[in-house]
């Protein structure tokens, strides 16, 4: 069963933990916890990290919130029972404000790389000042103290029991997490951000939502940090927790659940015993860092596991899936205008298609051609102009909600997420629009099969004898291959093909346009394809666009394209 | 002029000249080669302890200028070559090795020199009248110093060959590599030289400071922040960045205490990250 194997490192960690009191004494057991707890707050910043690939350097600020909060909640609770009731409120409230930072961060830019490590760190410096200053609510800088123990605990016997539980709970959780579809969509968020929002992700949105999980665990650690510590100063919520986070993740492995708390324990629990007595025990831990950053990427628990078992499906039927977009749809686009920096690149593009069958654009390096594809699925801002999808306005809209519209996008270079294997590059694309509600938390999903994927590997033997092998290690034209049945197998009503059969040998091409044809027709889409190459225009049919200078040149069939005075002056260098 | 405002001009301009002196070096490094050094702040710190250390045997302040170059340039060369060289194309593990070594130079000094605050004198710290205000001379020169550096920086960047092949090398690595320019070479230069700047800030800082091994994240951080608001590139961003950062702090600092002062800063410099993550001058 699937959930066994998933569950094996929490149950190892379960049966760790419940023999420690045992093999060694209560007040072991107690200093333990405290590292448990850090290392519940390290899992938070490892989810962020090693799994969607952008690193908070601002997880303290809520493991002191969660801490504080809590704090308070106990408090109150002494005097008036009632005051328990917002205990999960005081631990739910950090990760509302982590969900509010990252929507609004990532609703700007989807770059996540060290700006948002930045933000994270200038907020939780921000905290720290807060709780320094407001000494009426937090004690200030001597603390907020005296706070009471867990009701039906006593601090330094049974707590240990209750956190070891919640490390134990966390560490199945995101074990179990990450073995289903939604992992497949963090790492690819972590892979090519970009390639999933053209198949329809919001992927600032699971971003935020997966940040606001990783601070919920963050402040859940800091309220049993509370109750553990009976004290909480600003420290708890200080650049130097954040960075020791980071330390104990990046040691312990970032890309598995249950090295953070390795690291923590590990790292953590030696550096209380020794640092006393080894003058240059900090030294030699900051050395040991140097170390994992160079050699160990996984950190330690990326020495013990070789290579991760795949993901599987859960036995099971799997599911029919409907189609997602109505076919047969429209796309006009009216004197649309785009540019960079300065440079004007689509001036005035008025272009049109109605209707299933596939349309070939051509035109001189530097016409627009690519542009023009940027521009309809959110990559360039619409200068002037508008663009109509079935008659609605989807110009100026992101990526993903245009693609969730029914416009699916090959890129001019294969772009896969090469570390995912072929299997689940081609779930992401079928899931595409249509998992909804629980469905990316369900083993099940990772079977969804349609007759258009059957049909595909059918047509492409290459990827369906790779299946479990790494889209990375795929060559040229399979990679090529295999983004084409991740453009189609959403089953767009528009899509764009740009250069399918760029790097391609004859015969690959000639399979490629026969392929494309087919599978085209089928899914009843209207397409448009840039090409070069003449031969592979005259095979495809259809209506030819020629593009010159951001404007629609000439339009019509082939032979009538070849005869146009104007286009045969651009291309052999008669008019500029 | 009465002489409450030129003392507080002249305040204001040290405060400026200070950070942008610790700034220069994680300029060159950030701006140009885009290492986001976190031991910037440390550089600075072993510049400092260059001078404690001229001062224990009883040297001229001077010579602890060759002996800052002497340790961060051989310091830095390693660390370009052995840690920072591996990781160019990784972010965050720049940021994460260069955090690492950060702690390993706080760790050690504070072996070596144990954690107490350090004092270095100045026979130069004696006031001159400045428009009837009296002024320490050694803050006045540490004013003309930085503007000199900046100067000099300046144009070199923009005048000399070196600087346009710097300059090639930022706007396209690959492009400046197949054209013969040794960026390889170039780019453990301004490595060196960054935090060879910063040493040298660190000793220029000495006589006006407490020292301690942990002053250095400090540095870092309002550096890091001026760049971010000034953006990464040009000179026009580093004054701009410093004018923001430092201006804000130092006059929200003198109205309501350095703890709101610090608080300004973290607020522009995240509004800043949010909105207008290249800056107010990009080169981009």
């Amino acid at each position: 069963m699937a959930f066994f194997r998933d569950a094996k490192p929490a149950a190892a960690l379960a049966a760790v933990l419940a023999g420690l009191p045992w093999a060694s004494n209560d007040f072991t057991a107690y200093q333990i916890a405290l590292f448990l707890v850090y290392g519940m707050a390290a899992q938070g910043v490892a989810l962020c990290w090693g799994r969607l690939g952008f690193l908070s350097l601002g997880h303290a600020l809520f493991f002191g919130l969660g801490a504080y909060l809590s704090g308070g909640v106990l408090r109150a609770a002494s005097n008036e029972a009632l005051w328990y009731l917002l205990l999960p409120l005081a631990i739910a409230a950090p990760a509302l404000l982590a969900y509010l930072i990252a929507r609004v961060v990532f609703a700007r830019s989807t770059r996540s790389g060290p700006y948002f490590s930045l933000i994270t760190l200038a907020l939780t410096m921000l905290g720290f000042l807060a709780a320094q200053q407001w000494s009426g609510l937090t004690g200030g800088f001597n603390g907020m103290a005296d706070i009471p123990e867990l009701p039906g605990t006593s601090r330094y016997e049974t707590l240990y029991w209750v956190i070891a539980a919640c490390a134990v709970g966390s560490t199945l959780a995101l074990s179990l997490l990450v073995a289903r579809p939604i992992g497949v969509v963090w790492e690819a968020i972590a892979q090519n951000e970009d390639r999933l929002q053209l198949l329809g992700y919001a992927t600032d949105r699971i971003k935020a939502m997966a940040f606001a999980g990783s601070a919920l665990l963050t402040s859940l650690a800091g309220a049993l940090f509370a109750a553990h510590q009976g004290i909480v100063t600003p420290q708890a919520m200080g650049f130097v927790l954040s960075t020791e986070l980071v330390i104990w993740a990046a040691v312990g492995g970032k890309a598995s659940a249950l090295g953070p708390l390795l690291g923590a324990t590990i790292v953590g629990y030696a550096s209380a015993e020794l640092r006393e007595q080894l003058p240059y025990w900090e030294a030699a831990v900051a050395t040991l860092f140097i170390g994992v950053v160079l050699f160990l990427p996984d950190g330690v628990a990326g020495l013990m596991r070789r290579g991760q078992a795949p993901r599987r499906a859960s036995a099971g039927q799997a599911k029919p899936v409907r189609r997602p977009f109505a076919p047969a749809a429209s796309l006009a686009l009216a004197e649309v205008q785009t540019g960079q920096a300065g440079v004007r690149i689509l001036d005035g593009l008025s272009l049109g298609l109605q209707g299933p069958g596939i349309r070939c654009i051509i035109g001189p390096n530097g016409a627009g051609k690519t542009s023009m594809f940027n521009l309809i699925t959110g990559r360039l801002p619409l200068r002037g102009g508008n663009i109509r999808l079935n008659g609605h306005d989807i110009g100026g809209q992101p990526a993903w909600r245009v693609a969730r519209q029914g416009i699916g996008r090959k890129m001019q270079v294969p772009s896969v997420f090469p570390a995912l294997s072929v299997r689940e590059n081609l779930g992401l694309a079928l899931w595409a629009g249509r998992a909804h509600g629980t469905d990316l938390l369900c083993l099940a999903t990772l079977g969804w099969q349609t007759p258009l994927l059957t049909d595909i590997l059918g047509q492409f033997q290459a990827l369906s004898e790779h299946l479990d092998n790494p889209a990375g290690n795929l060559a040229q034209g399979h990679r090529q291959a295999l983004e084409l049945a991740m453009t189609l197998l959403p089953e767009p009503g528009i899509v764009l093909l740009d250069e399918p059969c760029a790097g391609l040998s004859p015969a690959e091409t000639h399979h490629m346009i026969q392929a494309i044809q087919s599978l085209v027709l089928r899914i009843g889409a209207a397409a448009l394809l840039i090409e070069h190459d003449m031969s592979a225009v005259d095979a495809l049919g259809g209506e030819v666009y020629v593009l010159h200078q951001g404007r629609l040149l000439e339009q019509g069939p082939l032979a009538q394209i070849q005869a146009s005075p104007a286009v045969r002056a651009i291309y052999a260098g008669g008019r500029k | 002029m009465d002489s409450g405002t030129v003392l507080h001009a002249l305040n204001l301009a040290y405060e400026l000249a200070t950070l942008a002196l610790t700034t220069l070096g994680l300029a060159i490094v950030f701006g140009l080669l885009g290492v986001m050094n976190m031991a910037h702040g440390e550089f600075v710190m072993m510049g400092a302890y260059a001078a404690v250390t001229v001062q224990q045997w009883g040297l001229p302040l001077i010579t602890a200028v060759p002996l800052a170059v002497v340790v961060c340039g051989g310091l830095g060369y390693a660390v370009e070559r052995w840690l920072i060289r591996p990781l160019y194309a990784r972010p965050f593990d720049t940021l994460l090795a260069t955090w690492a070594l950060a702690m390993l130079l706080r760790k050690l000094v504070e072996a070596i020199f144990g954690r107490g605050y350090r004092n270095v004198e100045s026979a130069l710290t004696q006031p001159t009248l400045v428009l009837g205000s009296p002024y320490p001379v050694y803050r006045l020169a540490l004013i003309v110093f930085t503007l000199a550096v900046m100067a000099g920086l300046f144009f070199w960047y923009r005048q000399s060959a070196a600087g346009l092949r710097v300059r090639a090398m930022t706007a396209n690595p690959i492009l400046a590599q197949a054209l013969g320019i040794p960026t390889r070479r170039l780019a453990s230069q301004a490595f060196v030289i960054g935090v060879v700047l910063a040493g040298l800030s660190g000793v220029l800082l000495a006589p006006l400071i407490r020292i301690e091994p942990g002053i250095g994240v400090d540095y870092l951080l309002d550096a890091f922040f001026v760049l971010v608001v000034g953006g990464l590139g040009t000179l026009g961003g580093l004054f701009g960045g410093v004018g923001i950062i430092g201006g804000a702090q130092a006059i929200t600092s003198s109205i309501a205490g350095q703890t709101s002062g610090y608080a300004v800063v973290l607020m522009i410099s995240i509004v800043f990250l949010w909105l207008k993550p290249d800056g107010l001058f990009s080169r981009r």
